[in-house]
């Protein structure tokens, strides 16, 4: 089983379409943190946990259209016509779709991976500090409920239909636009721009409010209760 | 007949294919990029901001994206290893032919419905002033042309080399090279065209033609460059010589691929639209040029036609010399580079003339031989197509000649007297212009402009001026004539304006501030003879005044600006402020050489309008959204990481350091510096004194060496010193 994982992540990532989306990820990072976030978000520093989070909400679009492409890539025609070679293979359809979901998940995760260590560069170069501990709190609140939730729902709605995949990948563009309620703040960016001002100090340390925090729980929940779960017929 | 069975098929196949799908998709959405990540044209008028940036995003991403599209499907049939097949059934140049045209058809359909998707958006972000003629033309020529061009250069990139990898390399440097390098260059910049502003209320022709040309030369170059790689193809199991000599066995290829490659060379060389004047700002050999001895000019005339539907001017003007010197001598006139001098009368005798070749500040030298006689009149009779500074071949567009406005500057109106000095009565001149009738003659100068008759639907203009050069402004305009400040005003705007003019209150405006300022701070020195001339111009990027007239650019009226906040709770507001600037912030007020100042012409500025706004709304209407507003803004600036931390701000790079710093000295142009303005008149004992302190600075005897109001004269009037002012 760990072979086959290997062999689907081998062929996802050792893949022009994956450093297609890379490329395109660190063009869009280096525009935000050349743009916005090298100004600092509400008066914190452009190195503090709060900008980097803004970063990272901003970022969420293109990591939920990367994921839902990688989802995709194991579902489009072409891979089912591989998928007819490989079905013979001695393994269960059910567990086999689980490693692919897994595969699709290790490349999100590196893709986000990717999208933290290029802002960590951009904080080493231009700021001389690069405190990774600081940044793991927004990193995890931020990205993994995003990931999560694009593959579950990315994988629950390819079950249903194909296309409506391809429309899911609007879904963060249309939450980035719509007045979303204050827990959902992490979605459209509010939360890091909104938060540290209410504080009243001018470097407020990082924290979730309890709202926030059960909101991208439910995603993540959410998420991964999608993904592990079979829907539908057969 | 196959061929064109083929091809259909072809285009068939494409749509239906996923790739070629998205790509359209892609496209239609790509001039979201021009609203957000890739902002070309910096000018703030609503056409530069919502049609030629979303345009010009739209004509790089797509661009990019057809030629990434057309590589893929060339490699489409080796990839699938169909090339045998396909070559046994059609010669691989025919294919070769095919394959690169059923994309255009592709890329035409992208473009048609990113037109369609986005016409609706434009008309609602632009409003009243947008219209289809820009919306067709921006489009077509910012992004459509884009993709032909793409697709020839991918195309002609693979079937070199054969290898989608490393034709793909070759593709994005050439891309990369139009946005980076050649960005500046308005000739090279074969994906984004270099525009930098179109103009709402007046119309764009000049930088289309601009862009047409740069488009249908680079066409023309990539068509060469395509059918010299199209003779490359393979064919037979050849090498790329062999295959080459093979194709060249039919000469017209060769002959056509040379043959646009040529035109290309010429078209690129000898373009019309810039000149080549001298790029260093020291020369200046013209104005060094000596007076001729013993003649004197006491006169001259010009008869000017522009053709508004070419762009062009043909112009006749009549000099009056009187040379006393008995000797003929030589004359020199500064003329556009563009123009081309027909004929040279004098006395009605054919004179001796030639162009040089040297051209400096947009202007070539015209040399004439005046005879030997004691009057001469000197007819020289030119026209041709203006030709706009190379200096500014990034700001292209000014020089725009339509039914819609005209403007003419100094040499470009007729040829500019260079080294004859004047009799007595300076160089009277007498201007004619024969105009569409509908359009407003308006002279950069003190005289009024008669219409002296009309026929055709064409009206002749006359007015005089002095001097050897001259300004002519022309246009689709309105006239509002305002009494104010003791002056008559003749507030002249475009007429597609009117609706954003009328909503902001313009003319109650001009009335209000004409009236304070005169008031407050003494009359501007430009109007003369008590009359001023307020010309809304064509975005300029800045303004200039002097006898009696003075430019207000299209930019600072745009409904985005008046409808803004930092200058003014409404558009009246806004209004006030910009023309507040006619006191403070014209020609020699304030250095203009680093632009992240605190003390700039904004200071003053608000600081007037501020209290303008209190005279006419009270003090309460004042404070809540002028000095509160003021307050807020500045108390945010001093919470600035950059402002807490400066240490931060000087370990960054230089450019980025420099965009920050921009960045931050809006707040402390139009708000911290206010704010110390409001704080010394507190200082010096109120308003009465401040406006009397003020009103010494505008009327001030200004040093030649440095002219600029500095902040040390403003602290030096007050009777204060600089940490007197330090907000805390
Ligand atoms: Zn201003």
């Amino acid at each position: 089983m760990g072979k086959i994982f290997i062999y689907e992540c081998k062929r996802l990532l050792c893949n022009k379409f994956f450093f297609g989306i890379l490329l395109i990820l660190l063009f869009y990072g280096r525009q935000v943190l050349n743009d916005i976030t090298i100004m600092g978000v509400s008066h914190t520093a452009p190195f503090s946990a709060w900008s980097f989070g803004d970063y990272l909400s901003r970022m969420i679009p293109v990591l939920w259209i990367a994921t839902l492409l990688f989802l995709t890539f194991f579902t489009s025609p072409a891979a089912r016509r591989v998928s007819v070679l490989t079905d013979a293979a001695p393994m269960p359809p059910r567990r086999y779709e689980a490693v692919r979901c897994c595969a699709a998940l290790a490349a999100s995760v590196l893709t986000a991976l990717v999208c933290i260590a290029e802002a960590a560069v951009f904080y080493g170069v231009y700021f001389g500090r690069c405190d990774i501990g600081s940044l793991t709190a927004p990193a995890l609140v931020t990205a993994l409920p995003a990931i999560m939730f694009a593959l579950g729902s990315g994988r629950f709605l390819g079950q249903i239909n194909e296309r409506l995949v391809y429309i899911w990948m609007a879904a963060p563009l249309a939450a980035a636009a719509l007045p979303l309620p204050g827990a959902m703040g992490i979605w459209n960016g509010s939360f890091f721009t909104e938060y540290p001002l209410l504080t009243g100090s001018t470097e407020p340390a990082f924290a979730v409010p309890a709202e926030i925090a059960a909101v991208q729980c439910a995603f993540l929940v959410c998420g991964a209760v999608m993904s592990v779960c079979r829907f539908g017929k057969k | 007949m196959k061929a064109v069975k083929y091809f259909s098929y072809e285009v068939k196949r494409l749509m239906r294919e996923r790739p070629a799908l998205l790509v359209i998709i892609l496209s239609v959405l790509s001039p979201l990029a021009g609203l957000t990540l890739y902002r070309p044209a910096s000018a703030g008028t609503m056409m530069s901001v919502y049609l030629a940036n979303p345009a010009l995003a739209g004509g790089a991403v797509s661009g990019i994206l057809f030629g990434a599209l057309t590589l893929y499907e060339l490699d489409r049939t080796k990839r699938k290893r169909m090339e045998a097949l396909t070559d046994a059934a059609c010669p691989p140049t025919d294919t070769a032919l095919i394959r690169t045209a059923a994309l255009l058809p592709i890329a035409a359909a992208a473009l048609m419905l990113t037109m369609l998707v986005w016409l609706p958006v434009s008309f609602f972000k632009i409003g009243s002033v947008m219209d289809l003629t820009n919306y067709c033309l921006a489009y077509l020529l910012f992004m459509g042309l884009a993709l032909p061009s793409a697709i020839l250069a991918a195309s002609a990139a693979y079937q070199f080399t054969r290898r989608a990898d490393l034709s793909f390399v070759l593709f994005a440097a050439f891309a990369g090279s139009s946005l980076t390098v050649w960005a500046d260059d308005w000739q090279l910049c074969w994906l984004n065209p270099c525009v930098w502003a179109l103009s709402d209320d007046f119309s764009n022709f000049r930088i289309f033609r601009s862009v047409a040309y740069m488009r249908l030369t680079w066409l023309t170059g990539l068509a060469g460059i395509w059918t010299l790689s199209w003779i490359c193809v393979r064919r037979r199991g050849k090498g790329i010589i062999g295959s080459a000599l093979y194709s060249c066995r039919r000469l017209y290829r060769p002959a056509a691929a040379l043959l646009l490659l040529v035109c290309y060379g010429i078209g690129y060389a000898a373009q019309p639209i810039v000149d080549h004047s001298d790029p260093d700002p020291e020369v200046m050999t013209f104005a060094e040029l000596p007076y001729l001895d013993g003649i004197v000019c006491s006169g001259r005339t010009a008869q000017v036609c522009p053709d508004t539907s070419d762009g062009t001017v043909d112009g006749k003007a009549v000099y009056m010399f009187s040379n006393s010197s008995g000797r003929e001598q030589t004359a020199a006139f500064g003329i556009n580079p563009g123009y081309t001098v027909y004929s040279a009368k004098a006395n009605g005798e054919d004179a001796a003339f030639s162009v040089g070749g040297h051209q400096e500040f947009n202007e070539a030298m015209l040399e004439v031989a005046v005879p030997a006689e004691g009057d001469v009149e000197l007819v020289v009779e030119y026209g041709g197509f203006p030709q706009e500074s190379s200096g500014f071949s990034t700001h292209q567009g000014y020089t725009e000649i339509s039914e819609k406005y005209i403007c003419l500057q100094n040499a470009a109106l007729a040829p500019r007297l260079l080294n004859v000095l004047p009799d007595e009565g300076g160089y009277p001149a007498e201007i004619e212009i024969t105009l569409p009738e509908h359009m407003t003659v308006i002279p950069f100068c003190a005289s009024e402009a008669e219409r002296i008759s009309a026929n055709d639907g064409m009206a002749v203009w006359r007015y005089e001026d002095s001097g050897t050069g001259g300004i002519l402004y022309a246009g689709d305009y309105i006239c509002q004539n305002i009494e104010a400040g003791g002056i008559d005003i003749q507030f002249y705007y475009g007429r597609k304006h009117r609706e954003v003019m009328e909503t902001a209150g313009a003319s109650e405006a001009v009335k209000t501030v004409v009236d304070y300022c005169t008031e407050h701070y003494g009359p501007l020195s430009f109007g003369s003879g008590g009359s001023l001339k307020l010309i809304q111009s064509r975005v300029y990027g800045g303004g200039y005044a002097g006898g009696g007239a003075s430019l207000l650019d299209e930019e600072d009226f745009t409904s985005d600006n008046l409808n803004g906040s930092g200058k003014g709770a409404a558009p009246g507001e806004v209004m006030i402020h910009e023309l507040v600037h006619q006191w403070w912030g014209l020609a020699n007020m304030f250095d203009p050489s680093d632009s992240t100042d605190p003390w700039s012409a904004e200071g003053l500025t608000v600081y007037t309008a501020y209290r303008i706004v209190k005279e006419l709304y009270g003090a309460d209407y004042a404070e809540k959204y002028y000095t509160e507003q003021w307050r807020k803004e500045t108390d945010d600036y001093y919470l600035n990481f950059y402002v807490r931390e400066p240490e931060y701000l000087d370990r960054l790079p230089e450019d980025k350091r420099a965009e920050i710093t921009g960045a931050l000295s809006h707040v402390r142009q139009y708000c911290e510096m206010p704010l110390k303005i409001l704080k010394a008149e507190k200082l010096v004992g109120g308003e009465e004194a401040m406006d009397g302190i003020l009103s010494e600075l505008f009327s001030r005897e200004p040093d030649p060496a440095y002219p600029y109001l500095t902040y040390q004269n403003f602290l030096d009037a007050c009777g204060l010193k600089e940490e007197d002012l330090e907000l805390g």
